[in-house]
């Protein structure tokens, strides 16, 4: 879902990084911090995790393929600020060992992936846990992939606005193909993960019952 | 514990198994492309002009379409030897149409392993990933504990 070095331009990535790096900051202190030790066992499972799903693809109709996240679970459990430093690890590593994903596009993949999607899945979750907490993890985790999809691609129909050099396939066609596997199968796929990852943190009391 | 433990382990396990599909490789052999350049009689190029391929072994889908570069060039990379059919399409009505034969030397399957990552590369990656955050996570977390006692 990432996008990769070179389908950028520095109109976007630039500012991207800009927007980015105060909250790593502010992210990394928060979660990282002196008052959030005993929590790191959890969150590295967590992050690890979430490195590992990333890497699991399913194939789609129209010879593609596509990958949970991982990072809704870690919004759910340790909140939004928390994700957010820990998938731009996610990241950054992929980036800077692996080469997928890029490191002059990881503060727009850090924003749409890290902050904005898991921002909305903890949204949903605190909106709908009234109701049932299952509902509201597995529909928090569904909406937060869909608001990840739908931000990569509206940066990248920017990016086709602004200049075809870098991006040269139209947003139509772009957000086609990274909402409808979205909307049909990934976001069920990464609402079960998080459902059933949960479930496993509570039985291992990491997790405060519901 | 255990139980996040035990998925981890099942997760890094299948993993490998999928984790070759998304990324897009690349494959390099020298000599292995057959390039085919149309010029008019006064040496002019014909350049960004619509091109198509033919194998011998369907003459009626084209093999390979696309453009000519700025002087003209077009390449392909050819899977079986025998007569392949060239096709380069002006917009104003010239072209090329004519025939090249390939030899049995260029026209075989891929020998090459592909660069970048091999498939243990691939099938390591998430495990190593893992490790990697599990190993900042832990010195991180011990580093905290040793400084608050």
């Amino acid at each position: 879902m990432h996008v990769p070095d070179g389908f950028l331009s520095p109109q976007i990535s630039v500012p991207a990084w800009g927007a980015a790096a105060p909250l790593w900051v502010w992210a990394v202190r928060r979660t990282f911090g002196a008052s959030a030790t005993e929590s790191l066992p959890a969150l590295g499972a967590l992050t690890a995790l979430a490195f590992v799903v990333q890497s699991i693809m399913i194939p789609v109709p129209g010879g593609t393929s596509a990958h949970l996240t991982g990072v809704a679970v870690l919004a759910l459990c340790h909140g939004p600020l928390a994700a957010f430093a820990c998938e731009s690890l996610v990241l950054l590593l992929q980036a800077v060992f692996f080469g997928a994903g890029g490191f002059t596009v990881l503060g727009v993949n850090a924003l749409a992936l890290g902050l904005l999607g898991p921002g909305a899945a903890w949204l949903v979750h605190r909106a709908l846990r009234r109701l049932s907490e299952r509902a509201a993890a597995f529909s928090g985790a569904w909406a937060g992939l869909q608001v990840s999809s739908l931000a990569v691609s509206l940066v990248l129909g920017l990016q086709h606005h602004l200049s075809s050099q870098y991006m040269p396939v139209p947003f139509p066609v772009v957000a086609a193909a990274m909402m409808v596997p979205s909307l049909t199968v990934v976001g069920v796929v990464e609402g079960l993960y998080t459902l059933f990852a949960m479930s496993l943190l509570r039985r291992a009391r990491l997790l405060a019952a519901p | 514990m255990r139980a996040l433990a035990c998925a981890a382990a099942v997760v890094c396990a299948i993993a490998p198994l999928r984790a070759a599909a998304h990324e897009i490789l690349h494959q390099v052999q020298r000599g292995r492309a057959l390039a085919v350049r149309a010029f008019f009689q006064d040496g002019q190029a014909l350049a960004d002009q619509q091109a198509e391929v033919y194998s011998p072994a369907d003459p009626k889908i084209p093999y390979w379409r696309g453009r000519t570069d700025r002087n003209g060039w077009l390449a392909f990379v050819p899977d079986v030897p025998g007569k392949w059919r060239v096709r380069v399409v002006d917009a104003t009505g010239h072209g090329l149409d004519t025939q090249v034969d390939v030899e049995p030397a260029i026209g075989g399957p891929d020998s090459g392993a592909p660069s970048g990552a091999g498939p243990l590369g691939l099938a390591l990656r998430p495990v190593v990933g893992a490790a990697v955050i599990a190993a900042i996570f832990g010195g991180l977390y011990l580093w905290r504990r040793r400084r608050s006692a």
